[in-house]
């Protein structure tokens, strides 16, 4: 029983980075932005996508095809904020609400037109499987751990650290102040979106690895990724990172006890619950 | 447009409508007009939560869903007449549109959103496992038809239906409760803050747009003769969306307009074939950036214009 419990906690961490770096990239572009990015699931099944390609159809290693993938997700970031929610900035939430559904449908048209209706597994090459008492560790999900954490890691700092992260900080405190103080209000939605969109390609290729890549996946994902941000609380870093990982361990060990077809209504329960109880988040600030 | 006008062009309209079964040679295309007059009764329900309150709920598939495998469940387990289960679809959406209904209305804008959304996501998860009972994926078939199948019968059925929900839309939105449903979207806080309980009229809005989807699920059912869950999935609760927003949100012609788009639209794209999707969403991107206000608004400020020139050229 208690080896089964850790056994689902740590297949529930790896599943927890990915909510972690999903929920990480619309925690940030809801807090600067006020955007629910609903189509960043897709966006991110398409880093994932785009990874599978390069190493079966291009022959690029995997440690090659990665940072192209991540490269070209900071790329797509730019455009998506230009093209699709730059227009609507002013206009009403919904709206731009809207806008990202239709974007979600588009991008979720042209994963099908490029990569086909199969699902895909990235080939990693990484099969050994250690033994710790009665735990089994598959060596890619420890990976996944540790590549997880290190981007967590990296974005805390360039948010904390650098004079470009202060600014996207006083932006999302306060977008009249920071513009009186000198902030470029134009770039950082920019840079904000390019940041987030290659974290979310990098949850899209840890999928990708982890399980499979199939048409529909990144809708399931961006609202386990908006899950997250209600269990942690808007905007909150640490909530998101916290919420992310207790998402994970829970469905982990649901699946494990209860019924794996169900797992993921555990998961919206346990997210309606706190909005009942704790609307603000587990670390958010009482309103 | 004064009263009178607008009733003639709704009779015109009406009445057109019942002219189509003579009209359309090709059946494909009554058929399609039957899914397109559900669609409406869907889209003026999506139209009372999204355009008159403002709160954009992805859960109308879901809820089409829970009519349409009340309905006909009920038929096959308690043997009751396909009308009474028709009729009877609605009340249990309502129950399920309560106590959904709820909890998410206690947040706001996206938020909203994204919880309805996962609600629909749990209605089709709980519709492919509970196989006892909604035959998983697999769906249920040989679901029993109204009039021996005739589609002409049901046409008429279908269109009356239609009307008349549009006529209850047209009468809430008019009424005080439609006035207070506007105002929740303009400003919550205010309404809040002048003593009214917007909860209790956003739920309001929310059960019976629920009640307006349950029916449009029945009728689909009986119609079709087949449902499965994914028929219920989230891209059908977009779709209502895209009919309120095509058509122009808050106003009563908008959903009838944009249900016979959703309906008719990718039948329209059927060349495009695997770049459909694509397509509709550019259609959806574009028509909320360039044209918010939908067709009706087009036109509305389109008369407006009009109308002004004509009295600019008679002085």
């Amino acid at each position: 029983m208690l080896i089964e419990i850790l056994q689902q906690t740590i297949n529930g961490l790896a599943i927890g980075g990915v909510y972690v770096l999903i929920a990480l990239g619309l925690t940030t572009v809801f807090g600067i932005l006020g955007i629910a990015h609903f189509a960043h699931g897709s966006v991110s099944m398409f880093g994932g996508y785009l990874t599978f390609f390069l190493v079966t159809s291009q022959g690029l290693p995997l440690i090659a095809a990665i940072p192209i993938a991540l490269v070209v997700g900071f790329l797509l970031g730019l455009l998506i904020e230009i093209v699709a929610y730059r227009p609507v900035r002013n206009a009403n939430h919904i709206n731009a609400f809207i806008v990202a559904l239709g974007l979600t449908m588009m991008v979720e048209g042209i994963n099908l037109q490029l990569f086909g209706h199969e699902q895909v597994v990235i080939p990693t090459g990484l099969s050994k499987v250690f033994r710790l008492g009665g735990i089994t560790v598959p060596e890619l999900r420890i990976y996944v751990i540790i590549a997880a954490i290190v981007l967590v890691a990296a974005m805390m700092l360039f948010v904390e650290k650098t004079k470009t992260g202060q600014a996207i900080r006083a932006v999302a405190e306060n977008r009249d102040a920071a513009i009186l103080m000198g902030v470029n209000v134009k770039s950082i939605p920019l840079i904000v979106f390019g940041i987030s969109t290659s974290l979310g390609v990098a949850a899209g290729i840890m999928v990708g690895a982890l399980f499979a890549i199939a048409p529909g996946i990144g809708e399931g994902f961006v609202v386990k990724g908006f899950a997250v941000l209600i269990l942690g609380g808007l905007g909150s870093f640490p909530g998101a990172i916290l919420g992310g990982t207790v998402l994970g361990i829970t469905e982990s060990i649901a699946a494990g006890f209860i019924s794996s077809a169900y797992k993921d209504v555990i998961a919206f329960v346990v997210m309606i619950l706190v909005l009942l109880i704790r609307p603000q988040g587990l670390l958010g600030r009482s309103p | 447009m004064n009263r009178t006008l607008t009733i003639l062009v709704w009779l015109v309209a009406f009445a057109s409508l019942a002219m189509l079964p003579q009209l359309l040679t090709i059946k494909y295309y009554l058929h399609l007009s039957i899914l397109a007059l559900i669609w409406v009764i869907m889209a003026q329900g999506q139209n009372l939560i999204q355009g008159y309150t403002g709160y954009v709920s992805i859960v109308g598939a879901g809820f089409m869903g829970i009519g349409a495998y009340s309905s006909t469940l009920l038929g096959i387990h308690f043997h009751l007449p396909t009308w009474a289960t028709i009729a009877m679809a609605p009340l249990v959406t309502a129950l399920f549109a309560l106590a959904t209904g709820y909890p998410s209305l206690r947040v706001k804008g996206h938020y909203f959103a994204i919880v309805t959304l996962a609600f629909n996501l749990i209605i089709v998860i709980v519709l492919i496992n509970y196989k006892e009972l909604t035959n998983g994926e697999t769906g249920i078939s040989n679901i029993p038809k109204l009039w021996g199948g005739s589609r002409d019968a049901y046409f008429y059925l279908v269109l009356v239906l239609a009307a008349c929900l549009t006529l209850l839309a047209a009468l809430i939105a008019r009424s005080r409760v439609g006035e207070i449903l506007l105002a929740i979207r303009q400003n919550e806080d205010l309404v809040g803050s002048i003593g009214i309980a917007a909860w209790k009229y956003k739920l309001f809005a929310f059960v019976v747009s629920a009640m307006y989807a349950g029916l449009a699920g029945a009728l689909y059912a009986h119609f079709q003769g087949f449902i499965n869950p994914e028929i219920f999935g989230v891209a059908q609760s977009l779709d209502a969306i895209l009919a309120v927003i095509l058509g122009g949100s808050g106003t009563i012609a908008g959903p009838v307009i944009g249900a016979f788009l959703v309906v008719f639209l990718p039948e329209l794209l059927r060349f495009a074939d695997s770049f459909r999707l694509i397509l509709y969403g550019l259609i959806l991107v574009l028509a909320t950036i360039f044209m918010p206000i939908g067709i009706v608004g087009v036109c509305k400020a389109a008369i407006r214009r009009l109308s002004r020139k004509d009295i600019r050229s008679d002085a």
